[in-house]
């Protein structure tokens, strides 16, 4: 479903805050399948979810999506296939509009607009059959402000608007860490039947080892812009969080992560 | 009424331009400084089309298509080529102003001639108010647009577009392509605004290249109005907050002129009203997320309690000033006025209406001091009776009479109270008095009668050699007999004439007497004033009318019922100066003490319609003579009431020393021609603060408050004042201080000009200057002009200059400017290429930079040659141009004569024949020049080192 071939990203190449954020990516991505991704800070998670979202065009490489070569495609025409829920809950949302007008801009990505009349009867209908999934008691509050809603029900709520269409690709970049433990158990856990439902291939960035190894088929681990380390479905579903520190020292050894980098990551995910 | 109705019409007109404020500022969260350029552009294009004969609808399209087309612009220079949106809106602003310039031609185009879609509205109108009507049409089309609007935001494409503005990032990642969407927001949004650019040109007469600045700023504070006004989330709210902003906004502007608030605060006002405004509305909104520091006074309590103490005072205040403005400072007392007339005639009416609203001025009347009982007899003697017991009853203060009639009653039953009568021919023969001074105790008034001598006069001149004249009258009446008895009296100086005389007792049967005398083969009715009769008059008309009689009658209000001529008083001096009386009795005075008065002042109306209808010329003489007209079925013109002191309106557009010697010059004329003491005009100066949106609301005022003339000063005032007052019957314009009224509009030539519009033109003298400049350096024939080409009147000037030289072999050398700062540079230029003479033709640019101007002439020892005088002393060698002061003086003179009764439909627009020569000879010698003795002596003053000799100030 999602081809990577040998992605390159230089930001602000050329100056002194020169980033080589991506450094020759290769990956693949089956149909249905679930990656979380994990990685220290700056390791080029999220650009390469952004890489896949089209926020910007990569120096060198090619990106395919079903089958189809979206390297060059803007942000907005990939959005038809991809879907996105943002570390922010207030960037999924627009606040000063409401919830039904949320739920209808999600349902107008893949379409074209018209000057036609908007929420319908009838779609209002389905609307409030979609929120009552969240079981948040939303479904009653369609003509509310988002803005009037906390940060878990906004987060939930983009999460139900990026599978309202049935995309393609979902992105998920760290669309918990905002949220207090409540929140964030309750959104992946909504995280999870959805996916399920739906089958839908994901791409999940995640700062919680235990998430990584608790969601998914499959982790990949990212630093210094490269993939470091894959491991399969299969591996995973053996692995504690220490056989993943592990994992990191034999790394280590391996001269690939240095004793610092080792504490920096023990700090984020212990 | 037309202020405020003036200010919903432009509040509705401008209430577009605030949508697409709305759509950018509030929708899109995008500041869009193009809003000032598109409302120009709109204008430019709808004025071009219009005055290239398209249809009004069709001009307003394009306007619309220009708007978009430059919000696009800028939304393209935004998204495309990532420039601050601000930077982007200043960039295509600031390009809009030379492609409108382009456009035009010229910096102003007058549409006062041209159709637009207010005059095909006009078209439609039932027989309401014009200011009214628009108003009403203007509510419809905003209506829809309103609705358009607010159903348009809750589309698909209008959810989009809202999702754009609020969150761009979750509109790209929901499939939104958000610069396609800002290029479609913004150039819908300037599209909005170059069609209320163009309605606005179309409704105040003109487009002029300064019309836009400041727009959005309005725009902005509309929009903030309405939101403060209209809360609540819906977009049918929102968008209506919008329009009622705009119109609000547009009533405080008139609620500041209308309490005479010197227009100079009106940008204070502004600021203060929507900063009040924005902290009322937080206060008062529930607990809402916001980091404004405001909301924390506004939610506790006492910050909500300060909040409305604060709107109650400056209410408070605000109608505190008013009333206060109405009473003029006096204490109240209640005191009651019984009015009575006989019948509901014209001229009884005109009396009355006069005597109320003179009484209003006084403080007398509805929600004044006092209470007014106005009765009306209808023509049934008995009534008047009860009416006056009715009075004694009620135990008013004071009975004023209208009509013989009811004085006779009055004055019979009477006794103990205050009598003031009115419009009444002669007291002496109803026993009021046997004198002005010696009469009853209880009774004064106000009297007088029509010379019958000058009407037969009037109506010899129509009708020559011997005839037969027909007249019918009332017996019963005094007053009727004693006039009938003034027109024999007058008829035996007069044999040729024949009388045939018919009575009446009702004015049912006043058909019947006329048709009799009609039978009888007169050649004209002279109908002495007689209630009955003249109450009956549409029935002489129809007497009149079927064998083509002309009437002559001595009550001008008659006139437009389908008299020829009317020879008779203008009777609100009646009410007014009865009102005058009723107020020196109330405030003490006895009645018995103050003399009868008489009304002396006299109008002479002509019926055009009728003349033409009857194939009779009309006289030079008689037209001359004339101060009012009728014609096609309006009346044209009419001249203010004598009595009171009269008032003028003056407008300026912004502050200039020449605008001031030229007021200084209309105050002395007056003054000259008496107008001082009681008869001292009332001046009303307002000062549009360099801003045209500010002069229409201005002019409006001035009809608002019934100005004797509005004066305007400066081209666009004058382009507002033919537009909001040409043609009206109530008021007067006399404009001076402009150089080219025909340029502007205001008049086809010198006498072909609306019938109450006239005034005196300065043109610079170009012709004289050239010639001068020849004559006195002979051997200099190569002049240097700096000018503004976005300026109507430099444009004008330089023709004339292009012309002149043309035949007298002199070579122009141009350098255009757009901004006082370039003026240093083509200065230059034109002395590198070797102009011999720098010639200030007068533009106002040029005059900003003149010191520039002055100082390259000197680097290269230039003699500079001045159309305006004040920079005699800055440099010019030679000055010569119209002399501002005399040219207002001459306005004055103008103003002096109308006040006096004549008509402006006669009087030629005037160009100023006075000019200004002066000569600086420091400047001369310092460019190696001497003046010749022979011009030192036409100089009307020479400075510099032979001293400033004047030879006549």
């Amino acid at each position: 479903m999602i081809e990577i071939r040998d992605l390159h990203k230089r930001f602000n190449a050329g100056t002194g805050n020169e980033c080589y954020a991506l450094c020759g990516i290769n990956l693949h991505i089956r149909p249905g399948e679930f990656v979380t991704v994990i990685g220290t800070n700056g390791s080029g998670k999220s650009t390469l979810l952004n890489a896949v979202a089209g926020t910007f065009s990569p120096d060198q490489g090619l990106i395919r999506i079903d089958g189809n070569d979206v390297t060059l495609r803007k942000e907005h025409e990939r959005a038809h296939h991809i879907a996105r829920v943002f570390q922010n809950p207030f960037t999924g949302t627009a606040a000063q509009m409401t919830i039904a007008e949320n739920l209808h801009m999600a349902y107008l990505r893949d379409k074209k607009c018209f000057p036609r009349l908007g929420l319908t009867a009838s779609r209002m209908a389905v609307y409030r059959q979609e929120a009552s999934l969240l079981e948040m008691k939303l479904e009653d509050r369609l003509s509310s402000q988002i803005g009037s809603l906390s940060g878990g029900q906004r987060q939930a709520l983009t999460l139900l608007m990026a599978v309202l269409t049935r995309p393609k690709v979902l992105l998920l970049d760290e669309h918990t860490a905002a949220l207090d433990p409540k929140s964030a158990a309750l959104v992946i856990g909504l995280t999870r039947r959805f996916i399920e439902r739906d089958k839908l291939t994901a791409l999940m960035v995640t700062h919680s080892m235990q998430q990584a190894l608790e969601l998914g088929d499959r982790t990949i681990m990212m630093h210094k812009g490269s993939v470091i380390d894959d491991i399969p479905g299969a591996e995973k579903r053996r692995l504690t969080v220490h056989d993943l520190l592990d994992k990191f020292n034999e790394l280590r050894k391996s001269e690939q992560l240095t004793e610092e980098l080792l504490s920096s990551l023990r700090q984020e995910y212990v | 009424m037309e202020l405020w109705v003036g200010a919903i019409s432009l509040g509705l007109l401008y209430a577009f331009m605030t949508m697409g404020v709305f759509l950018t500022f509030r929708i899109h969260d995008f500041p869009d400084i193009t809003v000032d350029g598109s409302f120009t552009a709109g204008a430019a294009w709808c004025a071009v089309l219009l005055t290239a004969g398209v249809h009004p609808l069709a001009a307003l399209a394009a306007a619309f298509a220009v708007g978009l087309a430059s919000g696009w612009t800028t939304a393209f220079i935004h998204t495309r080529f990532r420039i601050n949106g601000l930077l982007s809106g200043i960039l295509v602003m600031t390009a809009l102003y030379s492609i409108n310039l382009h456009v035009m031609g010229r910096s102003n185009i007058p549409l006062l001639n041209q159709e637009t879609v207010f005059t095909r509205i006009a078209l439609w109108n039932p027989g309401i108010h014009p200011e009214g009507w628009n108003a009403l049409v203007l509510s419809g089309c905003l209506c829809f647009f309103w609705a358009a609007l607010a159903f348009f935001f809750k589309t698909d494409l209008g959810i989009a577009m809202r999702v754009t503005g609020n969150n761009p990032a979750m509109a790209a990642a929901n499939g939104r392509s958000v610069s396609g969407m800002t290029l479609f927001g913004v150039a819908l949004a300037n599209g909005f605004v170059g069609l209320s650019g163009a309605v606005v040109a179309q409704y105040q007469g003109f487009a002029d290249i300064g019309m836009g600045i400041g727009t959005v700023v309005i725009g902005l504070a509309a929009v903030i109005i309405g939101e403060a006004i209209l809360k609540g989330t819906s977009m049918f709210t929102r968008v209506l907050g919008v329009i009622v902003g705009s119109i609000l906004f547009r009533f405080l502007i008139a609620a500041a002129l209308f309490v005479g608030m010197n227009p100079i605060d009106l940008k204070l006002l502004t600021a203060i009203f929507v900063l009040l405004t924005l902290v009322i509305s937080k206060s008062f909104r529930p607990a809402a997320k916001s980091r404004s520091p405001l909301v924390g006074i506004g939610r506790s309590r006492i910050g909500k309690k300060i909040a409305a103490a604060a709107v109650l005072l400056l209410a408070a205040a605000l109608a505190g000033y008013a009333v206060w403005m109405h009473l003029g400072g006096q204490e109240s007392k209640t005191v009651q006025i019984g009015v009575v007339q006989l019948t509901d005639n014209g001229l009884l009416n005109i009396t009355r209406d006069a005597l109320v609203q003179e009484l209003g001025n006084l403080g007398y009347g509805p929600g004044k001091k006092g209470i007014i009982y106005l009765e009306n007899a209808h023509g049934d003697l008995a009534t008047v009776n009860t009416i006056l017991d009715k009075f004694l009853q009620q135990n008013v203060d004071l009975v004023v009479t209208i009509s013989t009639a009811c004085t006779q009653a009055a004055i019979n039953k009477i006794k103990s109270k205050p009598v003031v009568f009115s419009t009444i021919a002669n007291p002496f023969i109803i026993g009021a008095g046997k004198s002005e001074t010696d009469h009853l105790s209880n009774v004064t008034g106000v009297y007088g009668w029509v010379s019958m001598e000058k009407m037969l006069e009037l109506s010899r001149s129509f009708i020559p050699g011997p005839m037969t004249i027909g007249a019918i009258w009332d017996p019963a009446q005094a007053n009727s007999v004693f006039n009938v008895e003034l027109l024999r009296k007058a008829l035996q100086a007069n044999p040729e004439i024949t009388f045939q005389g018919a009575t009446i007792t009702s004015s049912a049967e006043v058909y019947t007497a006329a048709v009799s005398l009609v039978q009888k083969g007169i050649r004209a009715f002279v109908l002495s004033p007689d209630n009955l009769v003249y109450s009956a008059f549409d029935s002489v008309v129809k007497a009149a009318a079927a064998a083509r009689i002309p009437i002559f009658i001595a009550d001008v209000e008659r006139l437009k019922d389908g008299a020829l001529l009317a020879y008779g008083y203008d009777y609100t001096s009646s009410g007014i100066q009865a009102a005058q009386m009723v107020n020196r009795i109330l405030k003490g005075e006895k009645p018995g003490a103050i003399p009868f008065e008489r009304y002396s002042r006299v109008t002479i109306g002509l019926n055009l319609d009728v003349a033409r209808r009857y194939g009779m010329n009309v006289p030079e003489d008689i037209r001359s003579q004339a101060t009012r007209f009728i014609e096609n079925g309006k009346v044209v013109s009419s001249r203010p009431s004598p009595n009171k002191a009269p008032s003028i309106g003056i407008v300026q557009f912004a502050l200039e020393p020449n605008v001031e010697l030229c007021k200084q010059g209309i105050q002395k004329a007056l003054e000259d021609k008496g107008f001082t003491g009681s008869r001292t005009p009332e001046f009303l100066f307002r000062n549009a603060q360099a801003e045209i949106s500010n002069i229409s609301p201005i002019v409006q005022d001035m009809v608002r408050r019934k100005v004797d003339i509005i004066v305007p000063l400066s081209t666009p005032c004058v382009q507002a004042a033919a537009r909001f007052a040409g043609g009206r019957p109530d008021v007067q314009v006399v404009f001076t201080y402009v150089y080219d009224p025909y340029r502007a509009g205001a008049a086809r030539t010198a006498t072909d000009h609306p019938a109450n519009v006239t005034g005196v033109s300065c043109f610079p003298p170009i012709a004289e200057m050239l010639d001068l400049i020849r004559t006195m350096l002979p051997d200099k024939n190569i002049i240097g002009v700096v000018w503004n080409s976005s300026e109507a009147n430099s444009e004008s000037v330089l023709l004339q200059i292009r012309s002149h030289a043309a035949q007298t072999g002199q070579k122009i050398l141009e350098a255009t400017v757009t901004g006082p700062s370039e003026v240093l540079e083509a200065s230059r230029s034109l002395a590198l290429k070797g102009a011999q003479v720098f010639l200030n033709s007068g533009d106002n640019t040029l005059n900003v930079g003149f010191d520039s101007f002055a100082k390259v002439a000197a680097e290269n020892k230039i003699p500079v040659f001045s159309v305006d005088s004040e920079f005699i002393e800055k440099g010019a060698m030679a000055v010569l141009g119209p002399d501002y002061y005399r040219t207002g003086y001459d306005g004055g003179l103008y103003l002096a004569r109308i006040l006096q009764g004549e008509s402006p439909a006669a009087m030629p627009i005037q160009q100023t024949g006075a000019t200004l020569f002066l000569l600086n000879l420091d400047a001369a010698r310092s460019c190696g020049l001497a003046i010749r003795p022979e011009f030192l002596k036409k100089a009307r003053k020479v400075y510099g080192k032979a001293g400033g000799k004047s030879i006549h100030e």
